[in-house]
């Protein structure tokens, strides 16, 4: 029950953070801090595929409906929800998973968490952008955004990580 | 039957996956093209609320900024006021005018959202349909055209911004009067692209750009930026013309939505056209 409640709780951390404070963030050169998939990644790995779908759904439509984005979030979502049991099943650890175990940099190691988020986050970003534009022919600004915002969100995706996972041990 | 069943199963994940997609990569693309679902926005009345709740906070931080613009534009509008104007010729008696009538009403509003870095921008409003406020409204600033509104709810609007695809206002060049599209091309919050002005016409740089009023939206004569570079387009006889935006839209706050009290008419006789035979 109290993994139930820890998740609903990071759900609305992790929503509202983005939300309110990283939409809100401007750049220029296309840059957009989105460390959302964050929540979709420390779900539990036991939780079986279909479930994840759903939620990441669920997760992407509440961001959509405060971005006015009219479902590119959620849709950048599902890819990222739908490739990670792979992700996770390609760099398992040598023993399999445990499962006590959270999706973290304290239980698996950085850099196992760099290969795994990194790549899934890497597939969101292209995603998003690809849809956001949906022209071939601006690939290269496409690919520009990619780069830069994923480096921004992959380093916030970290702090929200470090903050999230040693306030929920502590309880 | 079992067979069936059993490809079910077996791509269970990527069926749901598929399913799911399909949903939102609908909504997302008739969203962008025409405001048909109405719900997802920040227009619906919750989503409303916590915008307004945050706009709250934020809105403090130009206040500076924005109390001098406003002031700027009292000091421009005190200045048309009769008041201001000494008498020249006396014994004149103001009546009722009969020759003027009025065409366009504004409604103020406040801007609780907005971005300028996604592909396609939309701007939030404080105003909805209690104020009058409805679709195909235009929205400015004191100094220059925001967008055209999308869509109402009962106390907020969403505002298809300058700053997307396929805003379409129709423009012209002041002075000449050749008139074309306005577009965005995703960017530069600074700059768009006005389309469809002929190669062989001469275009001055760092002339004004403003609204031609063709579509009842925006009066004639509204300001949206000036030329600021032009190069020919390849392949077709047209010139692409790049428009600086007068308004910066990274921090506009007060704007203006335009009441068109005559577009019913306009758009009754503009419905008698006839169609033409050859397309």
């Amino acid at each position: 029950m109290t993994i139930v409640i820890r998740h609903i709780i990071r759900f609305l951390i992790i929503g509202l953070l983005q939300v309110l404070i990283f939409n809100q963030i401007e750049v220029p050169w296309g840059v957009q801090f989105m460390p959302y998939p964050l929540f979709i990644f420390l779900l539990p790995i036991e939780l079986g595929v279909v479930y994840l779908l759903l939620i990441a759904f669920g997760f992407g439509m509440f961001i959509d409906a405060l971005s006015d984005t009219f479902g590119l979030h959620t849709s950048a979502l599902l890819a990222f929800a739908y490739f990670k049991p792979m992700f996770f099943k390609l760099f398992s650890p040598r023993d399999g998973y445990e499962s006590s175990v959270e999706n973290s940099y304290s239980d698996l190691g950085l850099g196992w968490l760099i290969r795994t988020y990194g790549l899934l986050l890497l597939i969101h970003h292209f995603w998003f952008f690809m849809m956001e534009s949906f022209k071939v022919n601006d690939i290269l600004f496409t690919l520009q955004k990619t780069a830069l915002s994923f480096v921004a969100s992959f380093i916030l995706s970290m702090v929200l990580q470090f903050l999230l996972i040693s306030k929920s041990s502590k309880e | 039957m079992r067979n069936f069943l059993a490809f079910i199963r077996r791509f269970r994940i990527l069926l749901v996956f598929a399913f799911l997609q399909a949903i939102v990569l609908s909504t997302y693309f008739t969203f962008k093209e025409f405001p048909r679902s109405q719900y997802l926005t920040s227009a619906s009345e919750i989503n409303g609320r916590i915008l307004t709740a945050r706009n709250e906070v934020t809105k403090h931080f130009n206040l500076a900024k924005n109390n001098r613009n406003l002031q700027k534009e009292n000091i421009r509008l005190r200045n048309k006021l009769p008041q201001s104007f000494t008498r020249l010729e006396n014994g004149l008696v103001k009546i009722e005018d009969t020759l003027f009538q009025q065409q366009y009403e504004y409604v103020p509003a406040t801007l609780i959202k907005s971005t300028h870095t996604k592909r396609n921008n939309y701007f939030t409003l404080d105003v909805g349909k209690a104020q009058g406020v409805d679709r195909g409204m235009g929205v400015f600033s004191d100094k220059g055209i925001i967008g055209v509104i999308h869509y109402s709810s009962e106390h907020f609007s969403v505002v298809k911004s300058v700053l997307t695809e396929n805003i379409n206002i129709d423009v012209m060049i002041e002075g000449s009067g050749q008139f074309g599209l306005l577009k965005w091309n995703g960017h530069d919050p600074r700059k768009g692209t006005m389309w469809g002005v002929s190669n062989d016409s001469d275009v001055k740089l760092w002339s004004k750009v403003v609204a031609r009023g063709g579509g009842g939206i925006f009066p004639r004569g509204l300001t949206i930026g000036k030329v600021s570079a032009k190069k020919p387009v390849e392949g077709e006889p047209l010139w692409d013309i790049e428009v600086m935006y007068s308004e910066d839209y990274r921090s506009v706050q007060r704007v203006y939505v335009i009441k068109n009290l005559l577009k019913k008419e306009q758009e009754e006789l503009e419905a008698r056209i006839p169609a033409d035979p050859i397309e």
